[in-house]
């Protein structure tokens, strides 16, 4: 094996490892020492990643792709996977990304779960998330890939439903699991078309020649896998329900894993979708909807977590927008910001929940600026990354994603003018977030229930990470400003070509609107929250609809869940009851009635059975000399 | 070859047979039932002692031996029940030996 390929190897088993000991070892490791043995094996993964990514800096670019295979792992007819990894650049870049981002994360849990009841589990389940999510990005073929997508799925259950003492996590986590069926199912579906066209899983078979049919329908069921693991319209539901697990663990879900696999999963799969724009198209498309939609829910939601995840979901919206419309490095450029960012800003809102007693409603929130001057600070950079104001991370990525939609003619120009708007929305809703949370005067609730971070290793543990990610907020989007220089796009050119090649005008014109744009919603948010100069308006019907979250909830509660009950009630009365539960009912009456009735041959007397079975013989031994 | 012929063993035989099964179909006394049953398993071993000879093969002679051993256990087994049953002032009688009626 190739130092590369040690690297990939240790990259996703070390934190199998870890989940496996921890669970072994039960109580006699100290609760701290699991979330020590945790990080440990998380930043141990993220060197793995370093040193691939070392190696394969070494060599040519057409060289950097190679698989390397365990054993085989499934085998039957003319059908053949193996257990291996994909070592190349997108894969690598993923892996930097999942390991490092989920290393500092697993970290900032020590002090966050600091004296919960079962940090054990909590870890042990940490690490098998990152080396699902790891699984998901190195897996060498697409079966290896629904593997790890299943993985994900499975333990975003336990982790969201963590709590299990509370009803309303174990909902979400039922929630989140059986929207992500949805898309596990889809994807097979595409999966088994592709075994009957192609007659294998390899990455390779995705660049050949289909029918647009067989195109179609698989590019559907990948963007079916996408859209539930991304929260993207139409199953975006599970992910703001998903904040009832522990905010490390949205951080874990949002910001490194989880729900960057559907940007993955397309720029991976990107040939099929080349093969079937329509699909493409129809994945900007749901971008583009699910960021303006998120954007919008997020101005009136009260929670700190769930207007963070709101803005996910409008991130992971730009992130669609971006690869399906052939942008990929693009797409995969802001996935790593927005880990950054978005892992910084759930990290400090969790500092501030840790801060104020597990509260989470920004109404009782205020004035915190003066309290916690670090923390603000460092929520001031997230933010600021995260509308994309210059020089921060979001700045260069989200832009040029907007620049790419003005290259894909006029049904670019649509989504080109959805994004923009999204800026705007996203500058409002952050500083709406970070007035109400940060300015004004401390409220008689944060007076009462504010206490500092302390500098023990809880403290340092909540603080270290998410000094990191400020840094990585602030410099992490300087190593690529198209159109000047691109490292990123030249990186990943081998694996994914984008399709679209925005102009230098088309960049400036993005990159001064989404500022301008981005600025104006940091004013009008001034304006309302912050200097409080305008009375927040007030509209009855929209703010109804917002708060109600579009109603999407009611519609598949009405659509799905309430015909279900009701054809399961009815079936019940009508056809289990009558029909099997009393016929099954009859049977064994029936057949307890049939053995009393031949209980009475046994009279318990020798000589009975003992004549029963001589005359038998007797009749056997005639039957016999007949016949012959 | 001589004495009797086949036949005349085989008749033997299938006599010392039915006096068994008559007596364990008419006696009541376990100790008669089970000497019976040693009078039917008689019958068995000489008919396969006969035949063994008939046909000149050995085979029936070591059948014969085994059932002299199953019935020597069975023996064993069935006196010992009934000297159990007799300690328990159990009456000996089959007749009356019947709670495992349906």
């Amino acid at each position: 094996m190739t130092v590369a390929a040690y690297g990939a190897w240790i990259c996703l088993l070390s934190p199998l490892a870890a989940a496996g000991l921890i669970t072994l070892a039960g109580g006699r490791l100290s609760r701290r020492g699991s979330g020590y043995l945790a990080s440990l094996a998380c930043f141990v993964a993220f060197g793995g990643a370093l040193t691939t990514f070392i190696s394969l800096l070494g060599r040519s670019g057409s060289q950097r792709t190679a698989v390397s295979t365990a054993w085989t792992w499934i085998s039957g007819g003319s059908y053949r996977s193996g257990f291996e990894v994909m070592i190349d650049p997108l894969s690598v870049f993923m892996m930097l990304v999942v390991a490092g981002v989920g290393a500092l994360i697993v970290a900032y849990s020590i002090g966050y779960m600091d004296g919960d009841d079962e940090e054990r589990r909590y870890f042990a389940y940490m690490s098998l998330f990152v080396f699902s999510m790891l699984l998901l990005v190195q897996g060498g073929n697409l079966l290896l890939l629904l593997a790890g997508w299943g993985m994900v799925g499975l333990s975003s259950y336990l982790l969201i439903g963590f709590w299990h003492d509370r009803p309303s996590a174990i909902a979400a986590a039922k929630k989140a699991f059986v929207m992500n069926a949805i898309g596990d199912a889809t994807m097979a579906l595409a999966f088994f078309l592709l075994i009957k066209k192609a007659g294998s899983l390899d990455f390779g078979i995705l660049g050949g020649e289909y029918s647009s049919t067989v195109a179609n329908l698989v590019a559907l069921g990948l963007l079916g896998g996408a859209v539930a693991k991304s929260a993207q319209l139409p199953l975006q539901t599970w992910l703001p329900d998903a904040m009832e697990g522990p905010t490390p663990v949205s951080a874990l879900i949002h910001a490194a894993t989880m729900v960057t696999a559907g940007v993955y999963l397309i720029v991976r799969t990107h040939a099929i979708f080349e093969q079937a724009p329509k699909v493409a198209d129809l994945a900007a498309g749901l971008g583009a909807g699910t960021l303006l939609l998120a954007g919008l829910i997020a101005l009136v939601q009260v929670d700190i977590k769930r207007v963070i995840a709101y803005s996910t979901m409008s991130q992971i919206g730009y992130m669609f927008l971006g690869v399906g419309l052939g942008a990929y490095a693009n797409g995969m450029f802001h996935l790593m910001t927005h880990a950054f960012f978005k892992a910084l800003l759930f990290m400090a809102a969790g500092i501030v929940i840790h801060a104020l007693a597990a509260e989470q409603d920004i109404r009782k929130m205020g004035g915190l600026r003066r309290l916690m001057p670090r923390t603000y600070l460092a929520f001031l950079i997230g933010s600021l990354a995260l509308v994309g104001i210059f020089p921060f991370a979001g700045f260069f990525s989200k832009d040029s994603i907007l620049a790419a939609a003005m290259d894909h003619g006029a049904y670019g120009y649509i989504l080109w003018v959805a994004g923009l708007a999204g800026t705007f929305l996203t500058g409002l809703y952050t500083f709406r977030l970070l007035f109400l949370v940060f300015w004004g005067e401390p409220s008689p609730f944060v007076r009462e229930h504010f206490h500092a971070l302390k500098p023990d290793v809880p403290g340092v543990s909540l603080a270290a990470p998410v000094a990191v990610l400020a840094v990585l907020s602030v410099i992490g989007g300087w190593i690529q400003w198209a159109p000047l220089w691109h490292p990123v796009e030249t990186w990943l050119q081998t694996v994914a070509e984008p399709t679209v090649s925005p102009t230098s005008w088309q960049e400036a014109v993005s990159s001064i609107l989404a500022l301008l744009l981005g600025l104006g919603g940091i004013s009008l948010a001034f304006l309302y929250y912050g200097a409080r100069r305008l009375a927040v308006p007030r509209f009855a019907f929209p703010q109804r609809v917002l708060e109600h979250k579009f109603y999407f909830d009611e519609l598949y509660d009405a659509l799905f869940y309430r015909p279900a009950v009701w054809s399961a009630k009815t079936l019940h009365r009508w056809i289990e009851g009558p029909l099997i539960s009393d016929s099954a009912r009859e049977l064994g009456d029936d057949a307890r009635d049939l053995g009393g009735l031949v209980s009475h041959l046994q009279t318990g007397l020798l000589r009975t059975y003992a004549l029963a079975i001589a005359s038998s013989v007797a009749v056997l031994a005639i039957v016999f000399v007949a016949v012959k | 070859m001589m004495g009797p012929g086949t036949a005349w063993y085989l008749s033997v035989a299938g006599f010392l047979f039915a006096v068994g099964s008559l007596g364990v179909l008419l006696r009541r006394n376990p100790l008669i039932v089970l000497l019976s049953l040693e009078i039917m398993l008689n019958g068995a071993n000489l008919a396969l002692i006969t035949f063994a000879r008939h046909l000149d093969n050995g085979d029936g002679q070591i059948f014969a031996l085994a059932v002299m051993a199953v019935a020597a256990s069975e023996v064993v087994v069935g006196l010992g029940l009934i000297v159990a049953l007799n300690r328990k002032r159990v009456p000996l009688d089959v007749d009356r030996l019947s709670s495992l009626r349906g």
